[in-house]
């Protein structure tokens, strides 16, 4: 298992509790495939510094996780595909 | 002996100084210094960061511009 941290922006137009209810999603799909999740960092609404696919604004969170690369295959297909996440970034926490 | 031209500043890496040991890319407060207004990254003979902590910099900023945090260009 390895230490990774990923940011990733929801979709602004979501109400507060659907925010929470995605993060949550995640943090459940991190923990059935095996990972630990350690830290969750709501940062709240923030301005994005350019538009992304027409969107201004966004909710950041940032969530460290240990895991192994299937935990991150699978993260980052869902991540890829659902609607509520603009935009995300995964580390692994070695690299810095 | 005149010498011509500016003498060199003495060159400080702000990074140094603190013992920064990685640079985050979520510290954008910090990363906002070393990009001029229009987004562009500073470059180290301007900043006087030393060679470790510039590489360094430059892929924090390029992570935070990937998420947002910074912008690519800016006007």
């Amino acid at each position: 298992m390895a230490a990774y941290e990923v940011m990733y922006i929801v979709n602004p137009n979501l109400e507060e509790e659907n925010v929470n209810a995605v993060v949550e999603r995640f943090n459940n799909l991190i923990a059935d495939q095996g990972g630990k999740v350690e830290e969750v960092d709501l940062w709240g609404k923030r301005r994005l510094a350019y538009e992304i696919n027409k969107f201004k604004e966004g909710y950041y969170v940032v969530v460290n996780f240990q895991g192994d690369a299937k935990v991150v295959n699978e993260l980052q297909r869902v991540m890829k595909i659902s609607d509520d996440v603009i935009r995300f970034l995964l580390l692994s926490k070695e690299d810095k | 002996m005149k010498r011509k031209g500016r003498r060199p500043r003495k060159r400080v890496c702000s990074f140094c100084v603190d013992k920064v040991e990685a640079i985050d890319y979520k510290d954008i407060g910090r990363l906002r210094k070393y990009i001029t207004e229009r987004g562009k990254i500073i470059p180290r003979r301007i900043s006087g960061n030393c060679a470790k902590h510039q590489r360094q910099l430059t892929v924090a900023i390029k992570r935070a511009r990937n998420i947002a945090l910074l912008p690519f260009t800016a006007e």
